[in-house]
Protein backbone atom coordinates (compact mmCIF):
# COMPACT_ATOMS: atom_id res chain seq x y z
CA UNK A 1 0.00 0.00 0.00
CA UNK A 2 0.95 3.29 -0.96
CA UNK A 3 -0.21 6.39 0.07
CA UNK A 4 -0.14 10.02 -1.96
CA UNK A 5 -1.25 13.34 -1.27
CA UNK A 6 -4.21 14.14 -3.47
CA UNK A 7 -5.81 17.60 -2.89
CA UNK A 8 -5.24 19.79 0.46
CA UNK A 9 -7.78 17.71 1.86
CA UNK A 10 -7.82 14.34 0.36
CA UNK A 11 -5.19 11.28 0.15
CA UNK A 12 -4.62 8.59 -2.45
CA UNK A 13 -4.47 4.50 -1.17
CA UNK A 14 -2.80 2.94 -4.10
CA UNK A 15 -2.77 -0.86 -3.74
CA UNK A 16 -0.86 -3.14 -6.56
CA UNK A 17 -2.46 -1.61 -9.76
CA UNK A 18 -4.02 -4.81 -11.22
CA UNK A 19 -7.50 -5.89 -10.86
CA UNK A 20 -7.60 -8.96 -9.46
CA UNK A 21 -9.81 -10.52 -6.41
CA UNK A 22 -6.58 -10.75 -3.79
CA UNK A 23 -5.96 -6.62 -4.48
CA UNK A 24 -10.50 -6.60 -4.06
CA UNK A 25 -9.82 -8.44 -0.46
CA UNK A 26 -7.22 -5.85 0.66
CA UNK A 27 -9.25 -2.93 -1.06
CA UNK A 28 -12.17 -4.27 1.16
CA UNK A 29 -10.38 -4.70 4.17
CA UNK A 30 -8.61 -1.55 4.20
CA UNK A 31 -12.12 0.12 3.42
CA UNK A 32 -13.66 -1.41 6.32
CA UNK A 33 -11.16 -0.47 8.93
CA UNK A 34 -11.21 3.23 7.49
CA UNK A 35 -14.49 4.24 7.20
CA UNK A 36 -15.09 4.31 10.99
CA UNK A 37 -12.21 6.37 11.30
CA UNK A 38 -12.75 9.83 13.11
CA UNK A 39 -12.48 12.90 11.18
CA UNK A 40 -12.96 11.02 7.63
CA UNK A 41 -15.61 13.08 5.26
CA UNK A 42 -15.78 10.90 2.11
CA UNK A 43 -14.08 7.86 1.34
CA UNK A 44 -14.46 6.56 -2.43
CA UNK A 45 -13.41 3.17 -2.39
CA UNK A 46 -12.60 1.74 -6.05
CA UNK A 47 -10.75 -1.54 -7.92
CA UNK A 48 -7.39 -1.19 -6.24
CA UNK A 49 -7.12 2.31 -4.74
CA UNK A 50 -8.93 4.54 -1.78
CA UNK A 51 -9.98 8.16 -2.01
CA UNK A 52 -10.21 9.24 1.37
CA UNK A 53 -11.21 13.29 2.35
CA UNK A 54 -10.42 14.23 5.62
CA UNK A 55 -11.05 17.29 8.21
CA UNK A 56 -8.17 19.78 8.36
CA UNK A 57 -8.73 20.83 11.73
CA UNK A 58 -7.56 17.14 13.24
CA UNK A 59 -5.18 16.01 10.13
CA UNK A 60 -2.26 17.51 8.22
CA UNK A 61 -1.03 15.78 5.32
CA UNK A 62 1.41 13.87 7.69
CA UNK A 63 -0.59 13.19 10.99
CA UNK A 64 -3.35 11.40 7.94
CA UNK A 65 -0.69 8.90 6.24
CA UNK A 66 0.10 7.82 10.09
CA UNK A 67 -3.05 7.45 11.21
CA UNK A 68 -3.65 5.22 7.63
CA UNK A 69 -0.76 3.31 8.23
CA UNK A 70 -2.02 2.56 11.77
CA UNK A 71 -4.94 1.39 11.19
CA UNK A 72 -4.20 -0.86 8.05
CA UNK A 73 -1.33 -2.57 9.92
CA UNK A 74 -3.26 -5.31 11.25
CA UNK A 75 -3.86 -8.14 9.51
CA UNK A 76 -7.68 -9.31 9.54
CA UNK A 77 -7.97 -12.93 10.22
CA UNK A 78 -11.94 -13.17 10.55
CA UNK A 79 -14.60 -10.06 10.22
CA UNK A 80 -17.94 -10.08 10.90
CA UNK A 81 -18.40 -6.82 9.21
CA UNK A 82 -17.23 -8.92 5.95
CA UNK A 83 -20.75 -10.30 5.39
CA UNK A 84 -20.01 -13.61 3.11
CA UNK A 85 -23.76 -13.32 1.90
CA UNK A 86 -24.70 -13.29 -1.71
CA UNK A 87 -27.04 -10.38 -2.80
CA UNK A 88 -29.48 -12.41 -5.08
CA UNK A 89 -30.72 -10.75 -8.44
CA UNK A 90 -33.21 -12.41 -9.92
CA UNK A 91 -33.22 -11.69 -13.77
CA UNK A 92 -35.61 -12.08 -15.91
CA UNK A 93 -33.64 -13.27 -19.61
CA UNK A 94 -36.25 -12.76 -22.19
CA UNK A 95 -36.79 -10.46 -25.12
CA UNK A 96 -33.40 -8.71 -24.48
CA UNK A 97 -32.06 -6.08 -26.88
CA UNK A 98 -28.36 -7.90 -27.12
CA UNK A 99 -28.65 -11.35 -25.59
CA UNK A 100 -28.20 -12.88 -29.22
CA UNK A 101 -25.32 -10.77 -30.19
CA UNK A 102 -23.65 -11.40 -27.09
CA UNK A 103 -24.42 -14.99 -28.32
CA UNK A 104 -22.92 -15.03 -31.77
CA UNK A 105 -19.81 -12.56 -31.01
CA UNK A 106 -18.68 -15.77 -28.35
CA UNK A 107 -20.13 -18.20 -30.96
CA UNK A 108 -22.90 -19.66 -27.88
CA UNK A 109 -26.32 -20.53 -27.75
CA UNK A 110 -28.26 -17.95 -26.03
CA UNK A 111 -29.02 -20.55 -23.12
CA UNK A 112 -25.67 -20.81 -22.93
CA UNK A 113 -24.93 -17.67 -22.29
CA UNK A 114 -27.49 -17.26 -19.37
CA UNK A 115 -26.32 -20.03 -17.75
CA UNK A 116 -22.73 -18.29 -17.73
CA UNK A 117 -23.75 -15.34 -16.48
CA UNK A 118 -25.91 -17.31 -13.78
CA UNK A 119 -23.00 -19.26 -12.59
CA UNK A 120 -20.37 -17.14 -11.64
CA UNK A 121 -20.64 -15.10 -7.89
CA UNK A 122 -19.24 -12.21 -9.07
CA UNK A 123 -17.68 -8.90 -6.68
CA UNK A 124 -18.66 -5.41 -6.09
CA UNK A 125 -15.00 -4.10 -7.37
CA UNK A 126 -16.09 -0.66 -7.66
CA UNK A 127 -19.56 1.94 -7.40
CA UNK A 128 -19.69 5.04 -9.64
CA UNK A 129 -20.55 6.38 -12.88
CA UNK A 130 -24.14 6.88 -11.85
CA UNK A 131 -25.40 6.46 -8.00
CA UNK A 132 -25.56 2.52 -7.11
CA UNK A 133 -24.10 1.45 -10.32
CA UNK A 134 -21.81 -1.28 -9.33
CA UNK A 135 -19.30 -3.03 -11.63
CA UNK A 136 -19.21 -6.61 -11.32
CA UNK A 137 -16.38 -9.19 -11.85
CA UNK A 138 -15.48 -11.41 -13.55
CA UNK A 139 -17.55 -12.65 -16.04
CA UNK A 140 -16.80 -15.62 -17.89
CA UNK A 141 -14.47 -15.33 -20.62
CA UNK A 142 -16.55 -17.07 -23.02
CA UNK A 143 -19.41 -14.45 -22.55
CA UNK A 144 -17.18 -11.53 -22.29
CA UNK A 145 -18.28 -8.97 -25.34
CA UNK A 146 -16.85 -5.28 -26.09
CA UNK A 147 -19.16 -2.50 -25.78
CA UNK A 148 -21.54 -1.44 -28.39
CA UNK A 149 -20.04 0.72 -31.23
CA UNK A 150 -22.12 3.79 -30.33
CA UNK A 151 -23.72 3.97 -26.89
CA UNK A 152 -27.60 4.06 -26.54
CA UNK A 153 -29.07 7.45 -25.19
CA UNK A 154 -31.81 5.44 -23.00
CA UNK A 155 -31.32 2.21 -21.47
CA UNK A 156 -34.58 1.46 -18.87
CA UNK A 157 -33.63 0.87 -14.99
CA UNK A 158 -33.15 -2.79 -13.85
CA UNK A 159 -31.15 -3.44 -17.52
CA UNK A 160 -29.16 -6.68 -16.55
CA UNK A 161 -25.88 -5.93 -18.72
CA UNK A 162 -22.27 -7.09 -19.76
CA UNK A 163 -19.32 -5.24 -21.07
CA UNK A 164 -16.06 -6.72 -21.47
CA UNK A 165 -15.19 -8.75 -18.59
CA UNK A 166 -17.66 -6.92 -16.56
CA UNK A 167 -21.50 -7.07 -15.48
CA UNK A 168 -23.40 -4.48 -14.23
CA UNK A 169 -27.61 -3.63 -13.72
CA UNK A 170 -28.89 -0.23 -14.50
CA UNK A 171 -29.86 1.41 -11.21
CA UNK A 172 -31.81 4.12 -13.03
CA UNK A 173 -32.65 5.09 -16.99
CA UNK A 174 -29.29 5.97 -18.27
CA UNK A 175 -27.29 6.21 -21.79
CA UNK A 176 -25.51 3.69 -22.21
CA UNK A 177 -22.96 1.58 -24.25
CA UNK A 178 -23.23 -1.97 -22.06
CA UNK A 179 -24.66 -5.24 -23.60
CA UNK A 180 -27.91 -5.61 -22.32
CA UNK A 181 -28.82 -9.16 -21.55
CA UNK A 182 -31.69 -8.92 -18.77
CA UNK A 183 -34.14 -7.00 -16.76
CA UNK A 184 -34.41 -7.46 -12.89
CA UNK A 185 -36.99 -5.48 -10.62
CA UNK A 186 -33.79 -5.82 -7.92
CA UNK A 187 -33.97 -2.11 -6.13
CA UNK A 188 -32.06 -2.15 -3.37
CA UNK A 189 -28.73 -0.73 -5.29
CA UNK A 190 -27.75 1.11 -1.69
CA UNK A 191 -27.03 -2.22 -0.12
CA UNK A 192 -23.96 -2.74 -2.24
CA UNK A 193 -20.66 -2.31 -0.99
CA UNK A 194 -17.00 -2.50 -2.40
CA UNK A 195 -16.21 -6.23 -2.35
CA UNK A 196 -19.61 -7.65 -1.83
CA UNK A 197 -20.61 -10.92 -3.65
CA UNK A 198 -23.67 -10.89 -5.89
CA UNK A 199 -25.18 -13.71 -8.29
CA UNK A 200 -27.57 -13.59 -11.00
CA UNK A 201 -30.89 -15.97 -10.89
CA UNK A 202 -33.10 -16.74 -13.68
CA UNK A 203 -36.36 -16.06 -13.89
CA UNK A 204 -37.92 -19.42 -15.46
CA UNK B 1 -45.99 30.96 0.84
CA UNK B 2 -42.85 33.12 0.73
CA UNK B 3 -41.36 33.73 -3.29
CA UNK B 4 -43.16 33.39 -6.50
CA UNK B 5 -40.96 32.92 -9.18
CA UNK B 6 -41.65 35.40 -12.49
CA UNK B 7 -38.99 34.59 -14.60
CA UNK B 8 -36.45 30.85 -13.89
CA UNK B 9 -33.05 32.96 -15.60
CA UNK B 10 -31.16 30.29 -17.18
CA UNK B 11 -30.27 28.08 -14.23
CA UNK B 12 -31.59 28.17 -11.01
CA UNK B 13 -31.12 25.81 -8.15
CA UNK B 14 -31.18 25.15 -4.45
CA UNK B 15 -27.68 24.83 -2.84
CA UNK B 16 -26.15 23.92 0.23
CA UNK B 17 -22.52 22.93 1.11
CA UNK B 18 -23.61 19.53 -0.15
CA UNK B 19 -23.65 15.69 0.89
CA UNK B 20 -21.03 14.10 1.97
CA UNK B 21 -19.97 10.54 3.39
CA UNK B 22 -22.00 9.10 0.00
CA UNK B 23 -19.19 9.33 -2.28
CA UNK B 24 -19.09 4.97 -1.90
CA UNK B 25 -22.47 4.19 -3.23
CA UNK B 26 -21.27 7.09 -6.09
CA UNK B 27 -23.22 10.22 -4.80
CA UNK B 28 -21.79 12.86 -5.50
CA UNK B 29 -20.91 15.85 -3.78
CA UNK B 30 -22.84 18.60 -5.27
CA UNK B 31 -23.52 21.38 -3.20
CA UNK B 32 -22.53 25.58 -4.00
CA UNK B 33 -20.62 25.54 -7.08
CA UNK B 34 -18.39 29.00 -5.23
CA UNK B 35 -18.83 28.14 -1.50
CA UNK B 36 -17.43 31.42 -0.84
CA UNK B 37 -19.80 33.37 -1.88
CA UNK B 38 -22.46 31.14 -0.59
CA UNK B 39 -20.84 30.89 2.87
CA UNK B 40 -21.34 34.76 3.09
CA UNK B 41 -24.89 34.57 2.10
CA UNK B 42 -25.53 32.84 5.24
CA UNK B 43 -23.42 34.38 7.64
CA UNK B 44 -24.94 37.67 6.84
CA UNK B 45 -28.36 36.22 7.72
CA UNK B 46 -26.47 34.90 10.94
CA UNK B 47 -26.68 31.59 10.11
CA UNK B 48 -24.69 28.56 8.89
CA UNK B 49 -25.39 26.30 5.92
CA UNK B 50 -29.16 26.27 5.46
CA UNK B 51 -29.23 26.90 1.74
CA UNK B 52 -29.58 29.76 -1.02
CA UNK B 53 -30.43 29.60 -4.40
CA UNK B 54 -27.60 29.48 -6.61
CA UNK B 55 -28.74 31.54 -9.84
CA UNK B 56 -27.27 32.91 -13.53
CA UNK B 57 -28.71 35.66 -14.68
CA UNK B 58 -32.49 36.26 -15.43
CA UNK B 59 -34.12 35.29 -12.04
CA UNK B 60 -36.94 37.48 -11.21
CA UNK B 61 -39.12 36.68 -7.97
CA UNK B 62 -42.09 38.42 -6.43
CA UNK B 63 -41.77 38.23 -2.73
CA UNK B 64 -45.23 36.85 -0.88
CA UNK B 65 -44.66 38.27 2.67
CA UNK B 66 -42.29 40.23 5.23
CA UNK B 67 -39.14 38.26 5.11
CA UNK B 68 -35.09 38.89 5.10
CA UNK B 69 -32.90 37.55 2.57
CA UNK B 70 -29.47 38.12 1.48
CA UNK B 71 -27.35 38.55 -2.33
CA UNK B 72 -23.62 37.62 -2.61
CA UNK B 73 -21.87 36.29 -5.47
CA UNK B 74 -21.71 37.57 -9.21
CA UNK B 75 -23.09 41.24 -9.81
CA UNK B 76 -26.37 40.30 -12.30
CA UNK B 77 -27.90 44.11 -11.78
CA UNK B 78 -29.66 43.62 -8.49
CA UNK B 79 -32.63 45.42 -8.38
CA UNK B 80 -35.43 45.58 -5.30
CA UNK B 81 -38.65 46.69 -7.40
CA UNK B 82 -36.64 48.61 -9.91
CA UNK B 83 -34.08 50.30 -7.72
CA UNK B 84 -30.36 48.88 -8.30
CA UNK B 85 -29.47 47.43 -4.63
CA UNK B 86 -25.99 46.61 -3.62
CA UNK B 87 -25.18 42.77 -3.14
CA UNK B 88 -22.80 40.97 -0.46
CA UNK B 89 -25.65 42.84 1.87
CA UNK B 90 -28.47 41.51 3.92
CA UNK B 91 -32.18 43.22 3.30
CA UNK B 92 -35.51 43.11 4.62
CA UNK B 93 -37.92 43.07 1.86
CA UNK B 94 -41.67 43.28 2.34
CA UNK B 95 -45.05 41.37 0.79
CA UNK B 96 -45.37 42.88 -3.21
CA UNK B 97 -41.67 43.48 -3.45
CA UNK B 98 -39.72 42.11 -6.83
CA UNK B 99 -36.70 40.95 -6.98
CA UNK B 100 -35.10 41.09 -10.90
CA UNK B 101 -31.15 39.41 -11.60
CA UNK B 102 -31.32 40.73 -14.90
CA UNK B 103 -27.41 42.14 -16.18
CA UNK B 104 -24.65 40.75 -15.81
CA UNK B 105 -21.97 42.80 -14.58
CA UNK B 106 -19.26 40.63 -13.43
CA UNK B 107 -19.48 36.83 -12.17
CA UNK B 108 -21.54 34.30 -13.67
CA UNK B 109 -23.40 32.74 -10.19
CA UNK B 110 -25.40 34.64 -7.68
CA UNK B 111 -26.82 32.98 -4.07
CA UNK B 112 -30.44 34.61 -2.76
CA UNK B 113 -30.91 33.23 1.00
CA UNK B 114 -33.22 33.63 3.38
CA UNK B 115 -33.41 33.80 7.06
CA UNK B 116 -34.10 29.98 7.92
CA UNK B 117 -33.58 28.94 4.43
CA UNK B 118 -36.20 27.49 1.95
CA UNK B 119 -38.24 24.51 2.40
CA UNK B 120 -36.71 21.63 0.52
CA UNK B 121 -36.53 18.26 1.02
CA UNK B 122 -33.20 16.75 2.54
CA UNK B 123 -31.59 13.65 0.77
CA UNK B 124 -28.59 12.08 2.01
CA UNK B 125 -28.42 14.72 4.43
CA UNK B 126 -28.40 17.46 1.96
CA UNK B 127 -30.58 20.12 -0.09
CA UNK B 128 -28.15 20.10 -2.85
CA UNK B 129 -29.86 19.79 -6.41
CA UNK B 130 -27.95 17.51 -8.50
CA UNK B 131 -29.98 17.19 -11.69
CA UNK B 132 -28.47 14.26 -12.92
CA UNK B 133 -29.22 11.95 -9.79
CA UNK B 134 -32.66 13.53 -9.42
CA UNK B 135 -32.52 15.30 -6.63
CA UNK B 136 -33.78 18.33 -6.32
CA UNK B 137 -35.36 21.00 -9.32
CA UNK B 138 -34.73 23.33 -11.45
CA UNK B 139 -36.22 26.51 -10.53
CA UNK B 140 -38.87 27.29 -13.01
CA UNK B 141 -41.51 30.39 -13.76
CA UNK B 142 -44.21 29.78 -11.64
CA UNK B 143 -42.86 28.04 -8.76
CA UNK B 144 -43.94 29.20 -5.35
CA UNK B 145 -40.78 28.70 -3.27
CA UNK B 146 -41.49 27.97 0.93
CA UNK B 147 -39.44 29.30 3.36
CA UNK B 148 -39.22 28.37 7.44
CA UNK B 149 -39.73 31.66 9.03
CA UNK B 150 -41.04 35.21 8.16
CA UNK B 151 -38.76 36.29 10.85
CA UNK B 152 -37.36 39.75 10.55
CA UNK B 153 -34.59 41.35 11.89
CA UNK B 154 -33.78 45.05 12.37
CA UNK B 155 -30.21 44.88 11.59
CA UNK B 156 -28.65 44.97 8.04
CA UNK B 157 -24.98 43.67 7.29
CA UNK B 158 -22.87 44.64 4.69
CA UNK B 159 -19.55 42.61 3.71
CA UNK B 160 -16.66 44.75 4.02
CA UNK B 161 -15.26 45.72 0.82
CA UNK B 162 -11.97 44.06 1.11
CA UNK B 163 -13.88 40.63 1.08
CA UNK B 164 -15.95 41.13 -1.82
CA UNK B 165 -14.02 39.53 -4.50
CA UNK B 166 -13.57 40.75 -7.59
CA UNK B 167 -14.45 38.16 -10.57
CA UNK B 168 -12.88 40.45 -13.43
CA UNK B 169 -9.07 40.40 -12.62
CA UNK B 170 -6.91 37.86 -13.92
CA UNK B 171 -7.04 34.58 -12.62
CA UNK B 172 -4.22 32.30 -11.49
CA UNK B 173 -5.27 28.54 -9.96
CA UNK B 174 -3.02 27.00 -8.03
CA UNK B 175 -2.26 23.45 -8.14
CA UNK B 176 -0.77 21.09 -6.18
CA UNK B 177 1.34 18.77 -8.44
CA UNK B 178 0.10 15.76 -6.36
CA UNK B 179 -0.49 11.81 -6.59
CA UNK B 180 0.25 11.26 -10.60
CA UNK B 181 2.53 13.70 -10.98
CA UNK B 182 5.04 11.17 -12.45
CA UNK B 183 2.21 9.92 -14.78
CA UNK B 184 3.95 13.29 -16.99
CA UNK B 185 6.74 14.14 -18.04
CA UNK B 186 9.37 17.86 -16.71
CA UNK B 187 8.25 19.26 -20.19
CA UNK B 188 4.65 18.58 -20.54
CA UNK B 189 4.18 20.20 -17.24
CA UNK B 190 6.24 22.83 -18.31
CA UNK B 191 4.53 23.56 -21.21
CA UNK B 192 0.87 23.14 -18.83
CA UNK B 193 2.28 25.94 -16.14
CA UNK B 194 3.59 28.59 -18.82
CA UNK B 195 0.59 28.42 -21.16
CA UNK B 196 -2.93 30.55 -20.40
CA UNK B 197 -6.15 28.20 -20.95
CA UNK B 198 -9.38 29.62 -22.14
CA UNK B 199 -12.67 28.46 -20.32
CA UNK B 200 -15.59 27.01 -22.96
CA UNK B 201 -18.42 26.92 -23.15
CA UNK B 202 -18.26 23.31 -21.80
CA UNK B 203 -18.15 24.06 -18.34
CA UNK B 204 -20.69 23.78 -15.42
CA UNK B 205 -21.26 22.66 -12.38
CA UNK B 206 -19.87 19.17 -13.26
CA UNK B 207 -16.59 20.77 -15.00
CA UNK B 208 -14.67 23.27 -16.32
CA UNK B 209 -13.63 22.43 -19.81
CA UNK B 210 -10.60 24.35 -20.84
CA UNK B 211 -8.85 24.92 -23.86
CA UNK B 212 -4.88 25.94 -25.27
CA UNK B 213 -1.81 23.80 -25.00
CA UNK B 214 -2.18 20.20 -25.01
CA UNK B 215 -0.45 17.80 -22.84
CA UNK B 216 -0.23 14.41 -22.61
CA UNK B 217 0.62 11.89 -19.65
CA UNK B 218 2.34 8.58 -20.20
CA UNK B 219 -0.15 6.61 -20.37
CA UNK B 220 -4.00 7.55 -21.77
CA UNK B 221 -6.11 5.72 -19.18
CA UNK B 222 -5.23 4.61 -15.17
CA UNK B 223 -7.47 2.23 -13.53
CA UNK B 224 -11.28 4.17 -12.60
CA UNK B 225 -10.47 5.84 -9.35
CA UNK B 226 -11.67 8.02 -6.37
CA UNK B 227 -12.07 11.63 -7.73
CA UNK B 228 -10.86 14.78 -5.61
CA UNK B 229 -12.74 18.31 -5.93
CA UNK B 230 -10.10 20.67 -8.07
CA UNK B 231 -8.41 17.76 -9.79
CA UNK B 232 -7.46 18.44 -13.67
CA UNK B 233 -8.45 15.96 -15.71
CA UNK B 234 -6.20 14.87 -18.85
CA UNK B 235 -8.47 13.71 -21.12
CA UNK B 236 -7.08 11.78 -24.57
CA UNK B 237 -7.72 15.12 -26.44
CA UNK B 238 -4.98 16.65 -23.62
CA UNK B 239 -7.19 19.58 -23.38
CA UNK B 240 -7.87 19.86 -19.24
CA UNK B 241 -10.62 19.76 -17.15
CA UNK B 242 -11.27 20.91 -13.75
CA UNK B 243 -13.76 19.07 -12.19
CA UNK B 244 -15.89 20.61 -9.33
CA UNK B 245 -19.25 20.68 -7.25
CA UNK B 246 -20.99 17.33 -9.48
CA UNK B 247 -18.19 15.18 -10.93
CA UNK B 248 -18.23 12.17 -10.92
CA UNK B 249 -17.39 9.99 -8.26
CA UNK B 250 -14.82 7.72 -10.02
CA UNK B 251 -12.91 7.94 -13.16
CA UNK B 252 -9.73 6.52 -14.99
CA UNK B 253 -8.59 9.51 -16.63
CA UNK B 254 -4.77 10.78 -15.84
CA UNK B 255 -4.48 13.65 -13.68
CA UNK B 256 -1.82 16.22 -13.35
CA UNK B 257 -2.83 17.93 -9.97
CA UNK B 258 -5.50 19.33 -7.62
CA UNK B 259 -6.33 23.33 -8.14
CA UNK B 260 -6.83 24.77 -4.67
CA UNK B 261 -10.71 24.75 -3.39
CA UNK B 262 -10.85 28.45 -3.10
CA UNK B 263 -9.32 29.00 -7.10
CA UNK B 264 -12.06 26.54 -7.66
CA UNK B 265 -15.03 28.68 -6.13
CA UNK B 266 -13.40 31.96 -8.17
CA UNK B 267 -13.15 30.21 -11.30
CA UNK B 268 -16.73 29.21 -10.93
CA UNK B 269 -17.33 32.71 -11.54
CA UNK B 270 -15.36 33.64 -14.62
CA UNK B 271 -16.46 34.60 -17.92
CA UNK B 272 -16.68 31.96 -21.26
CA UNK B 273 -13.84 32.93 -22.56
CA UNK B 274 -11.54 34.07 -20.38
CA UNK B 275 -7.89 33.26 -20.18
CA UNK B 276 -6.44 31.19 -16.96
CA UNK B 277 -3.30 30.05 -15.98
CA UNK B 278 -2.14 27.42 -13.38
CA UNK B 279 0.91 27.94 -11.17
CA UNK B 280 2.24 25.18 -8.99
CA UNK B 281 1.51 25.50 -4.95
CA UNK B 282 2.93 23.33 -2.05
CA UNK B 283 0.52 21.05 0.17
CA UNK B 284 1.73 23.46 3.36
CA UNK B 285 0.47 26.47 1.90
CA UNK B 286 -2.49 24.84 0.79
CA UNK B 287 -3.42 23.65 3.99
CA UNK B 288 -3.11 26.44 5.96
CA UNK B 289 -4.79 28.81 2.93
CA UNK B 290 -7.09 26.26 3.36
CA UNK B 291 -7.16 26.59 7.20
CA UNK B 292 -7.67 29.95 7.34
CA UNK B 293 -10.00 30.31 4.45
CA UNK B 294 -12.39 27.39 6.29
CA UNK B 295 -12.01 29.31 9.93
CA UNK B 296 -13.92 32.42 8.51
CA UNK B 297 -17.22 29.98 8.20
CA UNK B 298 -16.84 28.36 11.70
Amino acid sequence: MNIKTVSYNSVMLYFEQIISEEVLDEVQTAYLQLKELDGIIDITPSYCSILLIYDIFMYDYKSIQKVIIERCSVEVVSDNKKSNKIIKIPTDYKNNLDLERVAKYNNLTIDEVITLHTQTVYRVYAIGFIVGFAYLAKVDHKIATPRLESPRAKIPKGSVAIADNQTAIYPQDSAGGWNIIGHTNFNEFDRFSIGDRVKFERIK
Amino acid sequence: MSFKILSSGIFSTIQDQGRYGFNHLGITHSGAIDEYAYGWSQKLLGQKNINAIELMVGLKLEVLKEIEISVTGADLGFKINQKLSPIWQSYSIRKGDVLTFSKRVSGQRAYLAVKNGFICEQKYGSCATTLKENIGFKIKRGDILETYSDFKRSTIFRLKKELIPNYEKPLTLRLLLSYQDDYFLTEEKEKFFNSEYQVTLESDRMGFKLKGQAIFPKKGGIISEGIAFGSVQIPKNGQPIVLLKERQTIGGYPKIGTVLAVDCFSLAQISIGSMVRFKAIEIEEAQEIMRDYLALFT
